[in-house]
C-alpha cells in the first residue's frame, strides 16, 4: 500500500516540478516586479516595494479598455461555440472512418504562422480586399465598406483563430455520448430536437464549458489580433500591458496590470465554472 | 522598413517581423508575394504561398554593386570569418550584404528586429551575440552611458572622409567616436492625391473630419505627440506638464477620426485603406512604388527629422569584421545603392554622384538646407520620457 503511494508520488513529482519551475516561479517573479518601480532607463527597481502600481491600475481610464477586452472575449467565445458545435457534432456522428482526417484538417491551420493567417484576414477585409472586391464587382456597393480595423474584424479574426480550441473539447464530449441514450429518447417518443435539447446537449455540457474556458482565456489575453485587425478605437487591456512593457519600459506597472488581469480571469472562470456545475451537471 | 519605432510600439510590423526573423525574408518579399496572389485565390493560397516563399532566402545576386570610390582600409589584423548584423527589415540595399560577403569572404548573419524596443531590450543584456546594430542618433549617448557600445577605431574606417561635414561631427556623438551615421529621415504625412484632390500643406489636415476613418497616425508616441506639440507651437521635446496635457487633449480630439494608429505606414498607404497618414518620408516613397498617386508633405508648420547610426556593440564577438562592414557601408557606391533601394538619404556626400537623380531632386526625400533647418529633432529626454509614455497610454486606452 505505502509503496504504491510512493510510486504514485514519484509519478506526480516531475509534473509538479515542471509546474513549480515554469509556472509558479515566474508567477512569483511577476508579482515581485509588480511591487517595484521603474528607473530612468526602464529597468526595474525593487528597493521600495509598494502596491502603488495596483492603485494606478485601478484608474478609471482603463475601464473602457477592460470592457473592450471582455466584450471581444465574450463575443468570440459565444461565436466560437456556436460555430464549433455543429462542426464537432458532424465529425463525431457522420465522420465515419474519416474522423481522424477531419480532426487533422481542423488542426491544419496551426501549421502556418498565426501572424500570416491574420495577415490573410487583412487581405480579405481591407478596403480593396477580397470581400469589397466581390461586393463592388457585383455592383452591390459603390464605395468599399470599412471592414478592417473594426470591432467586427477583431471578433471575426479571434473566432477564426480560437475555433480549434472549441472544436476539440466539443468533439470529445459529443463523441462520448452513447448513441443508445439518444435512441432511447427517440423510443420514448422524443422528437429529434427534443432528444438533442434534453439528452445530447446536457450530456455534452462539460465539453461546452471546457470549450468556453479554452476560448475565453486566450481571447482575453490576445493582443495580436486586436492590434492587426483592430483600429484606433479597439484597444484591449492586453495591448495596454504590452505597451507598458515595450514602449513605456515600465515593467512594474505592466506586471501589476497583468497580475490583475490574471486574477480577474481566474476568479471569473472559477466562479462561472461553479455556477455552471451546479446548474448543469448538478 | 517601416521606420524606426523610436520608442513607439509596433505591432502589425512587429508581428510580421517576428515571422520574418524566423524565415529571414524581408517584408517586401512577403508582401510582394501576397500581392501577386489573385484576389479570389487569395483565401485559399495565402498560407501555402507564404510557406513556399519562406524557403527562398534573399538570393545573392551576381550583379552586385562593386564597392569603389574610396581607399581600402589600411591593412590590419585578419578579420574574423563571421559577422552578426542586426537591423530593421527593408532598410538596406538589395545586394549590399551579398556583395560584402563576396568581397571579404566573411559570412554575414543579417537579422531583422521587429521593433526598436526589441533591439534595445536584446542588446541591453550585453551578450546579444550581434556585432553591429542601428541606433537612432539621439540614443547614442544613452547607449554609451549604459556601456552598450564601444568606441570605433577610426583608423580602420577610412571611408569616413565620404561623410558630409555636418555628419563628421554630429551633436549626438562628437567626432563619430562611437557611431557612424547611416541614414536620416523626415516625418510628415503622405496622402492619396486621387482621393483627396486638394493640396494639403498643414498638419491640421490630420484633424479634418472630412477624412474621418481614412486617416492614421503613427503608433509611435514621440512622433505622434510631436505633431500635436508642433500644432500648439511648443517644442517637440518639451517636458512641461501643462503643454503635454494640451497636446494630449488635442490628440484625444483627433482619435475618433482615426482609422488606426499604424505601425505599417507603407502598407496602409499602398493598400488604400488610409488616404492620409502620418508617415516617414522615405516610407511614402516606398509606398508610392505601388500606388503612384501618393504624395508626401513636410507640413508648413515644420516637421521632424532624425537619423540612424551604426554602432559597434560592447561585447561584439567580431570587432574587426565589424569595422570592415562599417567602412564598407560608408563606401560611396554602397551607400548610394542603399539609398536607391530604400529611398532614405544618407549622410554620404561622395555617394551623391551615384544616387538616382530622381531621388536627389525630390525635395521630399532630399530637402534643402533651408527646409532641414526648419525641422525639429526628437531628443532623448531620459526620465522625463515617462511624461509622454503615461499620456500615450491614457490616449490609447481611453474611450
Amino acid at each position: 500500500m505505502s509503496s504504491r503511494r510512493v510510486g504514485d508520488l514519484a509519478l506526480f513529482m516531475p509534473g509538479m516540478g515542471w509546474l513549480a519551475v515554469f509556472f509558479v516561479v515566474p508567477l512569483i517573479m511577476i508579482f515581485v516586479v509588480s511591487l517595484g518601480s521603474r528607473d530612468a532607463y526602464g529597468g526595474v527597481v525593487l528597493d521600495r516595494l509598494s502596491f502603488d502600481n495596483y492603485l494606478r491600475a485601478l484608474a478609471p481610464a482603463f475601464l473602457p479598455t477592460a470592457l473592450n477586452s471582455v466584450k471581444y472575449a465574450t463575443a468570440t467565445t459565444i461565436l466560437a461555440i456556436l460555430v464549433s458545435y455543429p462542426i464537432a457534432y458532424w465529425i463525431s456522428r457522420y465522420g465515419g472512418r474519416h474522423k481522424v482526417l477531419l480532426l487533422v484538417l481542423v488542426m491544419l491551420p496551426f501549421w502556418t504562422s498565426w501572424v500570416i493567417r491574420t495577415y490573410a484576414w487583412m487581405i480579405i477585409l481591407r478596403d480593396n480586399g477580397v470581400i469589397n472586391g466581390i461586393l463592388g464587382g457585383l455592383g452591390l456597393t459603390s464605395e468599399p465598406i470599412m471592414l478592417l480595423n473594426t470591432d467586427l474584424a477583431v471578433i471575426l479574426g479571434m473566432t477564426y483563430g480560437f475555433l480549434p480550441f472549441a472544436i476539440l473539447p466539443l468533439y470529445v464530449a459529443i463523441d462520448r455520448v452513447d448513441e443508445a441514450v439518444v435512441a432511447a429518447a427517440r423510443d420514448l417518443y422524443s422528437s429529434g430536437r427534443g432528444a438533442f435539447l434534453h439528452v445530447t446537449l446536457p450530456l455534452t455540457m462539460p465539453g461546452v464549458i471546457a470549450a468556453a474556458i479554452l476560448t475565453f482565456i486566450p481571447a482575453i489575453g490576445d493582443f495580436v489580433t486586436p492590434d492587426l485587425l483592430g483600429g484606433a478605437q479597439t484597444i484591449t487591456i492586453a495591448k495596454v500591458i504590452q505597451t507598458l512593457f515595450l514602449t513605456d519600459k515600465n515593467w512594474a506597472y505592466g506586471a501589476a496590470l497583468g497580475f490583475m488581469l490574471m486574477v480577474v480571469t481566474v476568479v471569473v472562470t472559477v466562479g462561472t465554472l461553479r455556477v455552471l456545475r451546479r446548474e448543469v451537471i448538478g | 522598413m517601416s521606420r524606426p519605432r523610436r520608442d513607439g510600439a509596433p505591432d502589425m510590423e512587429g508581428a510580421l517581423a517576428r515571422y520574418l526573423i524566423e524565415r529571414r525574408m524581408s517584408r517586401r518579399q512577403v508582401l510582394g508575394r501576397m500581392a501577386t496572389l489573385g484576389a479570389a485565390a487569395a483565401v485559399g493560397s495565402v498560407a501555402a504561398a507564404c510557406t513556399t516563399g519562406a524557403t527562398a532566402e534573399p538570393e545573392p545576386s551576381g550583379a552586385s554593386a562593386a564597392p569603389s570610390g574610396s581607399p581600402a582600409p589600411t591593412p590590419q589584423p585578419t578579420p574574423e570569418s563571421e559577422l552578426y548584423v542586426y537591423n530593421y527589415a527593408d532598410y538596406i540595399g538589395e545586394d549590399t550584404i551579398p556583395s560584402f560577403e563576396e568581397k571579404y569572404g566573411i559570412k554575414v548573419t543579417y537579422d531583422f528586429f521587429d521593433t526598436y524596443e526589441t533591439m534595445t531590450a536584446k542588446i541591453a543584456t550585453g551578450d546579444s551575440g550581434y556585432d553591429v546594430t542601428f541606433a537612432t542618433g539621439v540614443d547614442v549617448p544613452g547607449f554609451l552611458a549604459r556601456e552598450l557600445v564601444q568606441p570605433l577605431d577610426l583608423s580602420q574606417i577610412p571611408n569616413v572622409v565620404n561623410l558630409a561635414p555636418e555628419w563628421q561631427d554630429p551633436a549626438y556623438d562628437p567626432g563619430n567616436q562611437h557611431s557612424m551615421p547611416y541614414m536620416w529621415w523626415t516625418t510628415g504625412y503622405g496622402y492619396d492625391t486621387e482621393k483627396i484632390p486638394e493640396e494639403l500643406t498643414s498638419w491640421a489636415a490630420l484633424w479634418d473630419s472630412r477624412w474621418k476613418g481614412k486617416m492614421a497616425m503613427l503608433d509611435d508616441y514621440r512622433e505622434t505627440f510631436a505633431v500635436a506639440l508642433i500644432r500648439l507651437g511648443y517644442s517637440i521635446n518639451t517636458t512641461s506638464d501643462s503643454e503635454l496635457d494640451e497636446a494630449l487633449a488635442l490628440l484625444q480630439e483627433q482619435k475618433p477620426l482615426l482609422r488606426k494608429y499604424t505601425a505599417d505606414d507603407i502598407g496602409d498607404l499602398s493598400s488604400g485603406d488610409v488616404w492620409l497618414c502620418h508617415a516617414w518620408g522615405a516610407d511614402v516613397s516606398q509606398a508610392a512604388t505601388e500606388r503612384e498617386s501618393l504624395a508626401y508633405v513636410i507640413p508648413e508648420e515644420g516637421g521632424i527629422r532624425g537619423s540612424d547610426a551604426m554602432v559597434l556593440l560592447a561585447n561584439a564577438p567580431h570587432p574587426i569584421a565589424a569595422h570592415l562592414f562599417i567602412n564598407y557601408m560608408l563606401d560611396a557606391e554602397v551607400s548610394a545603392a542603399n539609398t536607391n533601394y530604400i529611398y532614405y538619404m544618407g549622410p554620404n556626400e561622395a555617394a551623391k554622384a551615384y544616387i538616382d537623380p530622381a531621388i536627389l531632386e525630390d525635395p521630399t526625400l532630399n530637402p534643402d538646407k533651408a527646409a532641414i533647418d526648419k525641422l525639429q529633432e526628437i531628443l532623448d529626454l531620459g526620465p522625463d520620457l515617462e511624461k509622454y509614455q503615461t499620456r500615450w497610454t491614457t490616449l490609447r486606452a481611453g474611450a
